[in-house]
């Protein structure tokens, strides 16, 4: 037999299959790529008298600033990590295997600080609870009593912890909902009590889902910018992206050697992160197939205290992760003065939303976010399908490339995708008219959403019965008809929900524009970026409400649609 | 004339040897049925007709075309082979109307319009379906669904009709029915049709010319009579039918005996055993009767008891280690009685 040459399996669709994974290559790989080269020069990499150097690592290992802030990245992405997966945890049991009074509508309210931008929430506590914030004098005025600043590294990890809950949420939950309830009767039935169960039988077959969001979590705590920009920066708390941010400030020009190194050293910390989630994610698959479907049965009962003790807690999170800052900054966009003895309902005012309209910038950026997040995010949608779809039943070895390519973004920071794209745009010839348009914000954005959109598409399309598929096949479909003709009108209704989860990522984006930022270009994110230098609070208020309205407006419409919400 | 030819198809999965060369033929006006338990590769072997799965030898030839050629590296994707397939699960498109379900096949061949509505509905209307055109897959009952399936895998004509599992999805009494309306539909329009089943009633019932599979080898092909009364293995015998499988030893005169019973029977299969090795016996639960005593090729057993099963009686007999079970329409009081097995009944294999 082994003399008779064998027939290699079909490659179909490989034409269109190579073409796009060579484009994501292309697109993946050129920031990741320029970064790398950068930093082994000893200039800007256009300055034709650029060397290969190490100079730029040499000065940043030697540099006691680069260390103080890996370490102080370190600690609050542990500290971050050691917040948030307890209380989401907790917060997953209660509302998924309970009988929580409310548990239908909580869910929604519980996941509404994944979806606000950590520099709109920042922003929030500091006018909430900031030293002069809203809660911070009421408390002064009527109890006398003094908050502890939440302008340091314990604030930090607090506020990034609080925030962080929901990302912890999603993964425990989906775990405990998969969990068939009959292992929980068993013990029940064999005598243990709730809280026997939740610690001997629930707690044991979440954990893959547990270590999995610590991951995720460290991961989102090294790259975390907004909430030591507006925290940690005033009184010199730096981290890894914000030293990236300052070094310019530092040097006084522009040294992108040194940010390329610095934001090299921050990919060898996340890179490892990406790559232990996906061995992770793919052990608790394992690990849940275990289960197979029980049927749901009655939850545990809570009983009179039990609810009381858990609205208490619920509610306390509640108020401090969304109230407050959200109500910071409804108060904030709307009064003009406030302080010890100052009565907000005498300051009441819409100027500052008028003064956003006013100022030509300011307005573009509403207009601009709007137009990304709404048009952008529809195209993106478009090539995520596309990608998708070569990906799509694709076990050959492009098909794993694919896989990696879609990885390797979620180890990049917003700050840094934009840095890298900024350079591509500014030095490749052709490429330069567009930089002062939307169009060069609109690629960064397209990488940064990457993998949590092909995520969501390929969810979708594996809902597609392999079968549905072949029967257009067997019926004289070539494979480019079938996904025109079933799969793709199959997916739509997937689609339209991936379009909304998209335009919220895109609304609450603010650290890609920070390098693409000019005239023409201005995103409101950013804007808040760039205000808070110049102390413009007023402005910043107004921005962030809008922010917080237009995104919940997104999420209305993608709970309307049905979207599935995951990341 | 031979719409069909496979030859010596092989396929191996992650260094699985799914299908050892599997050869045969079927023409038009006839139904093939593919037989075998699970993991016996019956459906593999169906799904490279289709092109769904290459195999990595071989050759298939469709309606007089090569569509797979091993030696020449030739393999038509399935839209270029002139197929129908009836899917198991029927696999209609949720998205589509019945009509436009099973106008697909046409639009793809470019023919719209007039030409397109009277053959949808001429093929609706023979499986009386015409009425439900505009209805969606989700309002059509289990049993409208597989007639859609069926029309939208014939209205183009194919040269070959590949059926899996077509039944398997119906609950019993419909099953009944459609074994013999599909049956006559294809003796009728004339069509070429593979089935895959692992439902030997199924087979026996439908089937023309019955393929017998096990590990990916055909182990016996014919007509259905020829396949359960004169099996060619112990695999065939005993896949077909509710047997009786009795373990003894070789003795003179094509016979079969344990410590203190000997039946004599006819060797069927491959002869490997001499005297007094051990062996195996088929025995057909149909072929066992009660008697009154003793006889030619009889043997006393005791009743231990009777199952009520509906239509007839189902006796268990035992005889020391020996086990045996036989029908009867009526219910017998336990205690010992005699049981008659003609010797061209008893299969010996060994």
């Amino acid at each position: 037999m082994s003399s008779t040459a064998r027939l290699q399996p079909r490659a179909e669709m490989r034409g269109y299959r190579l073409a796009v994974i060579a484009a994501l290559v292309l697109f993946v790989m050129t920031p990741v790529g320029l970064i790398i080269y950068q930093s082994f020069l000893d200039a800007p990499f256009f300055d034709k008298t650029s060397r290969f150097s190490l100079e730029a690592y040499d000065y940043v290992v030697t540099d006691p600033e680069f260390w103080s802030a890996f370490g102080t990245t370190a600690i609050f992405a542990f500290g971050m990590v050691a917040v948030a997966v307890p209380l989401g945890a907790l917060l997953a049991f209660l509302l998924t295997r309970t009988d929580l009074a409310g548990r239908r509508w909580l869910e929604p309210i519980v996941l509404v600080p994944m979806f606000l931008s950590s520099i709109v929430l920042a922003f929030g506590y500091s006018v909430a609870v900031g030293p002069s914030g809203f809660v911070s004098l009421w408390l002064k005025e009527t109890l006398g009593l003094r908050l502890w600043s939440i302008y340091s590294l314990g604030g930090m990890i607090l506020i990034g912890g609080l925030s962080h809950v929901p990302n912890v949420y999603l993964y425990v939950s989906s775990a405990m909902r998969s969990l068939p309830s009959d292992l929980e009767e068993a013990a029940r039935a064999s005598g243990a009590s709730i809280w026997r169960v939740s610690l001997d039988v629930t707690l044991p077959m979440v954990l893959p889902s547990l270590i999995f969001a610590a991951a995720l979590n460290l991961l989102l705590g090294f790259e975390t910018f907004g909430i030591p920009l507006v925290l940690g920066d005033p009184s010199g708390i730096v981290v890894l992206t914000t030293y990236i941010y300052k070094v310019n400030g530092i040097f006084g020009t522009p040294t992108y050697h040194v940010m390329a190194v610095v934001a090299v050293s921050l990919i060898l910390v996340t890179l490892p992160l990406v790559y232990v989630q996906r061995l992770l994610l793919r052990n608790a698959r394992r690990y849940a197939a275990v289960g197979g479907k029980g049927a749901r049965a009655a939850p545990l009962r809570l009983g009179a205290s039990g609810q009381l003790i858990a609205w208490g807690l619920i509610g306390l999170w509640l108020t401090v992760s969304v109230l407050m800052p959200i109500g910071g900054i409804s108060v904030r966009a709307f009064v003009n003065a406030w302080g010890e003895g100052v009565r907000l309902s005498d300051h009441l005012t819409v100027s500052h939303f008028a003064q956003l309209m006013e100022t030509p910038s300011l307005f573009r950026g509403i207009l601009n976010t709007l137009a990304l997040a709404v048009i952008g995010g529809a195209f993106a949608v478009a090539i995520y399908l596309m990608i998708g779809l070569a990906g799509h039943r694709n076990k050959g070895p492009s098909g794993a490339l694919l896989d990696y390519m879609v990885l390797l973004p979620r180890a990049l920071p917003g700050i840094i995708i934009g840095l890298a794209f900024f350079w591509v745009f500014l030095f490749v010839p052709f490429l330069t008219p567009l930089r002062p348009t939307l169009v060069s914000l609109f690629v960064a954005y397209l990488i940064v959403g990457l993998s949590y959109g092909l995520r969501i598409i390929q969810a979708t399309l594996l809902q597609v019965a392999p079968e549905l598929e072949e029967a257009a096949r067997t019926s004289g479909a070539s494979m480019a008809r079938s996904w025109r003709d079933v799969v793709v009108p199959i997916i739509r209704p997937g689609l339209v929900g991936a379009w909304s989860l998209i335009m919220i990522v895109f609304l609450r984006e603010y650290a890609t524009g920070i390098y693409l930022m000019g005239v023409g270009t201005e995103v409101m994110g950013t804007l808040m970026v760039s205000l808070l230098t110049s102390g413009a609070m007023d402005q910043i208020a107004a921005l962030a409400f809008l922010s917080i309205i237009f995104t919940a407006a997104g999420l209305g419409l993608a709970l309307r649609l049905g979207a599935r919400i995951h990341d | 004339m031979t719409d069909l030819r496979v030859s010596g198809v092989e396929k191996w999965l992650g260094g699985n040897h799914i299908l050892r060369g599997a050869s045969f033929e079927a023409s038009r006006g006839s139904i093939t049925a593919l037989l075998g338990a699970s993991g016996s590769g019956k459906t593999t072997l169906l799904r490279c007709i289709a092109g769904l799965e290459q195999p990595e030898l071989g050759r298939i030839d469709i309606g007089g075309t090569c569509v797979l050629n091993g030696e020449e590296g030739l393999a038509l994707p399935p839209e270029k082979r002139n197929i129908g397939l009836v899917f198991q699960s029927y696999a209609l498109w949720p998205h589509r109307t019945v009509f436009d379900n099973v106008a697909y096949g046409l639009t793809l061949r470019g023919i719209t319009g007039r030409d397109a509505e009277l053959r949808v509905f001429g093929i609706l209307q023979k499986l009386g379906l015409s009425h439900l055109a505009e209805r969606y897959p989700d309002q059509l009952s289990g049993g409208q669904q597989q007639r859609v399936a069926i029309c939208r895998a014939l209205v183009y004509q194919p040269r070959v009709l590949l059926m899996d599992e077509p039944l398997s999805n119906l609950d019993a009494k419909l099953r009944e029915d459609a074994r013999y309306w599909i049956r006559q539909l294809i003796l009728e329009l004339g069509i070429c049709a593979i089935m895959v089943t692992h439902d030997q009633s199924e087979a026996l019932a439908m089937a023309d010319h019955i393929l017998l599979l096990e590990n990916g080898v055909i182990v016996q092909s014919g007509t259905p009579m020829e396949i359960y009364s004169q099996p060619e293995s112990f695999y065939a015998a005993d896949f077909l039918g509710t047997n009786n499988v009795l373990l003894g030893k070789l003795a003179e005169g094509a016979a079969i005996g344990g410590d203190d019973w000997q039946l004599r029977g006819v060797r069927r299969g491959q002869v490997t055993g001499g005297l007094g090795e051990s062996a195996r016996a088929v025995v057909r639960t149909e072929r066992i009767r009660i008697v009154d005593g003793p006889g030619d090729n009889h043997l006393e057993m005791q009743l231990d008891a009777c199952l009520y099963l509906g239509s007839h009686w189902e006796y268990r007999l035992t005889r020391g280690g020996l086990a045996i079970k036989a029908h009867g329409d009526q219910p017998l009081p336990p205690g010992p009685v005699w049981c008659a097995i003609a010797p061209e009944s008893v299969w010996i294999f060994g």
